[in-house]
């Protein structure tokens, strides 16, 4: 592979709660440096962080310590795609109207936002149900929704927060090999959270692990399979059981 | 087999009170130095009161009279209100300036408010109005701000992050997804508004079937009370059934189930 | 780091409650000038001094309406508390049998949906006439305003039950009747308070109403007087004691909520 350049640089990141007479570490001291057009797979246990990790990187929260740097410039509010677990769709708007929102609220005409948003539309194969209300559709086609509508952000720069977690195995899987379908036709910068370990070995170029508490970086993996990966390969199967016995177990 | 026996048992029972309720209505009006009148003598005044009008009024008149009031009221009661809501739910400032206000005059049902209203308003149609809109009011305020407060964090944190400024946050996400609970609060503020007309007029007024009611105390005429008892629960039925079809046009995706 | 973010919500709040202060002093500070300047006419409104000096003269006196505010709150509660009480009493249990039992939903609801859109207030003309107005009278008009709300909600209750509680409780093999009190109705303790709660509201609101159209005493009536003589403040309050009254109630229910279902806080 190529050699990539730095595309975002998370430094000494540190987020601490304050609650009522009660002080939350979450994350401690975290430094990655996500490379552009990779996927990256941030990896950890339920409830450890990774929300708010995700939401620090999209300026939705302040950090305590350290900074995020994007080296082109930090992408203004609306200009990241992201994807959150719980779909997050507007249940009032149509596919379309989901699907446009981030144009329309930059303020682009009817007609060029709607050129656009068609385009991912079809991208996440949802044509022909640009007009049904989400509500109407099952979970999986909800979550090609919200990843149409991070698409049409135009942002490099994609945030997917356990977009699958809600799902079914067998949507899951389709959904993984969909999402990888797109950024091969789509290169961008993206970072997938996850707390299945075979979800992250089968997509990322790079798996990021995090755990301990407060949460901090544990180790880094890169998974030297092809693509299309086969969960039941050998080399697969090594890299899960390196990946669990390093795992904090949260029951 | 034995499912369809049931239904009709079920069916039956439903029948047979209903039949039930007429017997004893009928019975109670038989007998000796009752005010109640019968079935019979109930549905033959409200023939007459149809076409015959009382106080320059037939019935439906007087219905048209009352509903008039309540819609004026309502079209004042939804705009302020749901401002109003919007602005104590939306804006902590806001609501830290109007809030305790609300909260001190929120708890004074509304027909308390009769009296003041009276000596400011006289008995004429503003006072109605003013009665009705106090009725409506309320709740419209409680449902909107409540509902504001109530929108999933998450659809919030997905419009900003959608580069939604504070405005199109408002517009496009927080007031959307309040509309189901504004439409709750329309539905008990046209109950209560339509409680608050039939109390106004009850106590002053010319016409309206709250007037008609009273009418039919003073004069001994219990047929007429009945009907006029009948009329307000029939068209509070028709209101509701008309709010909760509105429900269905206006939030599809909360009260339709398309799938 | 930890003492400056609290800092900062502490300027929040105190700018809050500034503006809370300024909202309220604002409020009756106007109406004070206004009426003291004479804008709006002493016929029609009072200022709220004169409201805080007729509140504390009606706490000893019976002048102009017959009672001390003491007698008339106290003929109000009676009457709607023995109301609201009977309603409750009869009603919650009448709405989970209604909710669980097909037999009584069939006999019961179409009984009462002839009856629940009529507003409590259309009664009171046939129950004058019918029963006079007495005791007897009123109690039943707060009886048929709070019956609703509790029979509705009870039976709501009951019917959105989770059917998976209920399927358990089937397999580990709860009778019927099991079923009825260890799952249904403490699963509906929530809708049920939540009419008992209406309930209450609306039996005060109601009672006012009964007590402006028939009375010789209570606050109701206390404020119908308060129109005839054209004196803003009895009036005022009246309006105000009604308002603190329900709210106290409303409080009262809110503890022993508590109390009770516990899991719902």
């Amino acid at each position: 592979m190529a050699v990539q350049k730095d595309k975002i640089i998370i430094r000494g990141l540190s987020k601490t709660f304050y609650q009522k007479n009660k002080v939350v570490e979450v994350l401690k001291n975290i430094n990655i440096t996500v490379k552009e057009n990779e996927f990256l797979v941030l990896l950890g246990p339920g409830q450890c962080g990774k929300t708010v990790l995700l939401n620090i990187m999209a300026d939705l929260d302040k950090p305590t310590e350290g900074e995020v740097e994007f080296t082109d410039g930090r992408p203004e509010m609306g200009n990241l795609g992201i994807v959150f677990q719980r779909y997050a769709l507007f249940p009032w708007k149509t596919v379309m109207g989901n699907v446009e929102v981030n144009q329309k609220f930059k303020g682009t005409p009817k007609e060029k936002r709607q050129q656009a948003a068609q385009k991912y539309i079809e991208l996440v194969g949802l044509q022909g149900f640009e007009n049904a209300l989400p509500q109407a559709l099952s979970g999986g086609m909800q979550q090609r929704v919200g990843i149409a509508r991070a698409y049409a952000t135009e942002s490099d720069i994609m945030l997917l927060d356990e977009p699958f977690g809600a799902l079914d195995a067998q949507t899951r899987y389709s959904m993984e090999d969909e999402i990888l379908r797109m950024w091969e036709q789509d290169k961008r910068t993206v970072i997938f959270v996850t707390n299945n370990v075979e979800e992250a070995i089968y997509l990322g170029d790079r798996i990021i692990l995090l755990g301990g508490h407060p949460t901090g970086v544990k180790k880094e993996y890169v998974p030297e399979m092809p693509r299309p990966r086969n969960y039941t390969d050998v080399a697969f199967l090594k890299l899960r059981n390196e990946i669990v016995n390093n795992t904090d177990l949260v029951l | 087999m034995n499912d369809k026996i049931r239904k009709v048992l079920y069916g039956l029972l439903s029948v047979s009170a209903l039949a039930l309720f007429v017997v004893g209505w009928v019975a109670v009006s038989h007998m000796e130095g009752t005010m109640l009148p019968t079935p019979p003598a109930t549905f033959t005044r409200f023939i007459e009161v149809m076409s015959a009008p009382i106080s320059k009024a037939t019935l439906p008149v007087h219905i048209w009279v009352s509903l008039r009031r309540v819609l004026i009221a309502f079209v004042f009661a939804v705009t302020i209100g749901i401002s109003l809501g919007i602005g104590l739910g939306w804006s902590a400032k806001f609501n830290a300036f109007f809030g305790p206000l609300f909260e001190i005059i929120r708890p004074i049902p509304p027909i308390a408010w009769i009296p003041m209203i009276i000596i400011w308003f006289g008995i004429g149609e503003t006072a109605k109005i003013v009665i009705v809109f106090i009725g409506a009011f309320t709740s419209i305020v409680l449902n909107t701000s409540a509902g504001i407060r109530a929108i999933d964090p998450l659809l919030i944190s997905a419009g900003k992050a959608l580069g939604a400024n504070r405005r199109q946050l408002l517009i496009d996400v927080a007031f959307p997804a309040t509309i189901p609970a504004i439409l709750a609060g329309i539905r008990t503020a046209l109950s209560s508004g339509w409680m608050c007309v039939v109390a106004a007029e009850m106590i002053a007024a010319r016409q309206g079937v709250g007037f008609l009611i009273v009418r039919g105390q003073e004069s001994g005429d219990t047929a007429l009370i009945v009907v006029c008892m009948l009329a307000i629960g029939i068209v509070s039925a028709l209101l509701s059934t008309f709010l909760s079809k509105m429900e269905g046009v206006l939030c599809p995706w909360q009260f339709k189930k398309t799938k | 780091m930890g003492e400056l973010m609290d800092n900062k919500k502490k300027d929040q709040k105190r700018q809050l409650l500034i503006l809370t202060i300024l909202g309220l002093v604002l409020f009756f500070g106007i109406w004070e000038i206004v009426v003291r300047v004479g804008i709006i006419s002493e016929r029609n409104l009072c200022t709220p001094t004169k409201v805080v000096q007729t509140l504390i003269y009606k706490l000893y006196n019976t002048k102009p309406d017959g009672s001390t505010l003491f007698v008339h709150f106290l003929s109000s509660i009676k009457l709607s508390l023995f109301g609201f009480i009977l309603a409750v009493v009869v009603g919650v249990p009448l709405g989970l049998v209604m909710g669980y039992y097909k037999a009584m939903d069939s006999f019961f609801t179409p009984l009462f949906e002839v009856i629940r859109p009529i507003p409590p207030i259309a009664w009171i003309p046939i129950v004058i006439l019918t029963l006079g107005i007495g005791f007897q009278a009123k109690v039943f008009i707060i009886f048929i305003s709070a019956f609703v709300p509790c029979v509705v909600n009870s039976y709501l209750g009951i019917k959105l039950t989770d059917q998976t509680l209920i399927d358990v409780a089937q397999t580990y093999g709860a009778t019927r009747w099991q079923i009825f009190t260890t799952i249904c109705i403490p699963s509906s303790m929530n809708m049920v308070f939540t009419g008992v709660r209406v309930s209450l509201a609306a039996s005060w609101s109601t009672l006012v109403a009964a007590e402006m159209l028939a009375s010789t005493e209570g606050l109701g009536y206390m404020i119908q007087i308060g129109r005839n003589l054209i004196r803003p403040d009895i009036i005022l309050v009246g309006m105000i004691t009604i308002g603190i009254v329900g709210a106290l109630m409303g409080w009262v229910l809110s503890l022993f909520e508590k109390k009770v279902a516990p899991w719902r806080y």
